[in-house]
């Protein structure tokens, strides 16, 4: 492993870390109908978006879908960092593909790191590697 | 099939024309050249700058505000008053008129010296947005009060005495009440909401730390936004009185011809006032679902200029035609409808496309969408992806040529897109969490301006490379309702908590905040952009009035 991605691994754990501290769609305290965000959840997804054999990408579109259910798409931040909260505790991860796109790149590759199928608590990671055109 | 009301009620349709269409006729306001000036002062200022003084001819429903500039001084525009006996009122926080309290407008210029004093009572002048600065509290504590704000005003709970014991149960019996309730007219939902006990508790316990339950003055310091000063000072003001208090004006549009039409959220009746005369006439809805509250929200025209009207809890759709001035009503099946069926919302702009016209059921955190031929609606998840039991809503609507939907995730943090063809549906978090997009509009660019109410946020979505920007409101606790993208490239915007309307300039970053001379509940916001400056639209609508603001540049 190599310095930069074990870096990597650790800030994205602190991201994810900080993130889980707020629910994905819960706010304040009301007595408001958002207090009912108590849903399960299910698959949640991370990654990287970079450059292949480079570094990340930032403002990169990260899109992820699920046949016949829709979509949601997100951005990377400036490390080229994407999150996207749990899906749908009925959705399973291995119907859900990740896809990046970023204007004047095109899509190299698509790498899913292993992820055990029974757990449902941490996201699964999957890089996204794009190539100048 | 459509319901064709005239085809199945015609008689009685016209019967309930003959009954309830009001008409109210107001004496027309002559053009007369002659104008009102003066100055503002008080014993601690010579020349107090930002002060808005409002005059209403005796008998008038019309009120017109001027603002003072940095030397004190107002003027009404040339024209804008009739000679009569007009009543003088002010708002600048922090004083009262001192006098005088009237003026004639002859036929010469009449200039009259504004005197004020110090209030005796700062807490009844204070907007929802300085209540929220004023409370201690930490934002997770205020945050349930946005939803207050629906109602009515925070002072009424600032000024309460409940303990936390007693408010509690006046908690959970308001949580019963329709979203579309006002002060002047309470409705009871017909399906009761799950209320959680210690969410209410909790906020009863904190709502009793910031009333009067402990003492008879609040155990925390008052605090005030600035008045109004340079560009801000520089608009002309016009509110035209409703004639009833329980007329709530929702949504609020110019028609081509510049007659003004508004939704009353709370009552059965689409309203339609001459802004030149201040003639007001309301066009009676038929009532659906008897028992339930009535009044309707969303008002959108279609490309042919009729509009169109959300019936909220009365459920379905209501076109009204602009040249034969009648409705054609839409309900929903019996199996889509239940108790707690609501549609807040409809977009019908592209319907001319494909047909189609878009509308929301709130009950089901869901997209509907109404085919014209058949009269039949479809019923679209948006949310299929997201875990089951968590709050999203579809709310604010909007729609590209080809009939696509773009929506607003009220309540969560999405813009989501439905494709007309393949009902698929994309959502795309805005950069800030819960932001609970909430309404806005599709510019001809491509560019979906909406407001990020519980963020305090005005967005930009860019629906060709599908990316946003957000600008955070200059004033805390503004809460922003709606914006609207004017043709000078300013985008406008106000909400329900600061009385003030929000003109911002994405370009540069300047903004002006006009103050309203009342309390003002904004809703949806419009701007008429054939005038030059352009004219800014809102209802007020606890206030039973239609707000017109004309910026002087």
């Amino acid at each position: 492993m190599t310095l930069f991605r074990a870096g990597s691994i650790a800030l994205l754990g602190f991201a994810l870390a900080v993130a889980a501290l707020r629910p994905a769609f819960a706010g304040g305290v009301g007595f408001s109908d958002e207090e009912m965000n108590t849903g399960g959840d299910g698959p949640a997804f991370f990654g990287f978006v970079r450059l292949v054999d480079g570094p990340g990408i930032a403002d990169a579109k990260v899109t992820a879908e699920l046949k016949n259910k829709g979509a949601l798409v997100t951005r990377t931040d400036i490390m080229g960092v994407y999150k996207i909260p749990g899906f749908g505790a009925d959705v399973n991860p291995d119907d859900v593909t990740i896809s990046c796109a970023k204007d004047g790149y095109k899509e190299a590759s698509v790498q899913r790191r292993p992820h055990d199928a029974g757990d449902t608590k941490d996201p699964i990671e999957v890089e996204c590697y794009l190539q100048k055109q | 099939m459509p319901v064709s009301f005239f085809a199945k009620r015609g008689v009685q349709f016209w019967g309930a024309i003959a009954i309830g269409l009001l008409i109210v006729a107001v004496r027309p306001e002559a053009i007369h050249a002659q104008t009102l000036t003066g100055s503002v002062s008080s014993p601690a200022e010579s020349a107090m700058e930002g002060v808005l003084v409002s005059a209403q001819k005796i008998g008038s429903p019309i009120t017109i505000t001027g603002v003072s500039d940095e030397h004190g001084r107002f003027r009404f525009p040339d024209g804008q008053l009739s000679p009569g006996h007009y009543a003088l009122r002010i708002r600048a926080v922090g004083y009262d008129l001192d006098g005088p309290q009237a003026v004639d407008v002859g036929t010469a210029s009449a200039d009259v010296a504004i005197k004020l004093r110090s209030t005796t009572d700062l807490a009844a002048q204070l907007t929802n947005t300085e209540w929220l600065m004023s409370m201690p509290g930490t934002p997770q504590q205020k945050r349930p009060l946005i939803e207050c704000m629906s109602c009515h005003t925070l002072e009424r709970i600032v000024r309460s005495r409940y303990s936390a014991e007693a408010f509690a149960p006046v908690l959970a019996r308001m949580a019963q009440y329709a979203n579309n309730t006002t002060q002047a007219r309470v409705q009871v939902r017909v399906a009761k909401r799950p209320v959680r006990d210690d969410l209410v508790r909790k906020l009863a316990d904190y709502l009793a730390t910031v009333n009067l339950s402990s003492g008879p003055t609040w155990p925390y310091e008052l605090q005030t936004l600035p008045r109004p000063k340079g560009r801000a000072t520089h608009v002309v003001i016009t509110e035209y009185g409703l004639p009833r208090k329980t007329i709530a004006p929702h949504d609020v549009r110019t028609d081509a011809q510049g007659n003004i039409w508004y939704s009353n959220f709370v009552e059965n009746f689409l309203g339609e006032l001459d802004p030149r005369t201040g003639a007001h006439r309301e066009y009676p809805i038929p009532v659906l679902k008897r028992g339930f509250p009535t009044g309707a929200l969303d008002l959108e025209p279609d490309a042919e200029g009729n509009l169109w009207l959300a019936m909220m809890f009365q459920t379905g759709l209501a076109k009204f035609d602009m040249k034969s001035k009648t409705f054609q009503l839409f309900p929903i099946p019996r199996d889509l409808d239940n108790d707690a069926a609501q549609q807040s919302m409809v977009m019908p702009r592209a319907s001319n496309v494909d047909g189609k016209v878009w509308t929301n059921e709130v009950a089901k955190q869901s997209i509907m969408r109404l085919d014209l031929k058949t009269g039949t609606y479809e019923l679209i998840d948006p949310y299929q992806l997201l875990p089951k039991g968590t709050q999203h809503g579809p709310y604010g609507m909007a729609a590209d040529a080809q009939n696509n939907l773009y929506f607003m995730d009220f309540g969560g943090e999405f813009i989501g897109r439905i494709d007309a063809k393949t009902k698929e549906s994309t959502l795309f978090p805005t950069p800030t969490q819960n932001s609970w997009p909430r309404r806005g509009m599709l510019d001809d660019r491509g560019r979906l301006w909406f407001a990020e109410f519980a963020a305090n946020k005005l967005g930009m979505f860019d629906t060709t490379s599908e990316s946003f920007k957000e600008w955070t409101a200059p004033t805390p606790y503004t809460y922003p309702y709606d914006s609207f993208m004017d043709k000078n490239g300013d985008l406008w915007s106000g909400g329900m908590a600061s009385d003030r309307v929000l003109r911002f300039d994405p370009q540069s970053g300047r903004s002006v905040e006009y103050l309203l001379p009342r309390p003002t509940n904004i809703r949806r916001v419009f701007v008429d952009n054939s005038t030059s400056p352009v004219t800014f639209w809102t209802g007020n609508n606890h206030g039973a009035e239609i707000v017109r603001l004309q910026p002087l540049d």
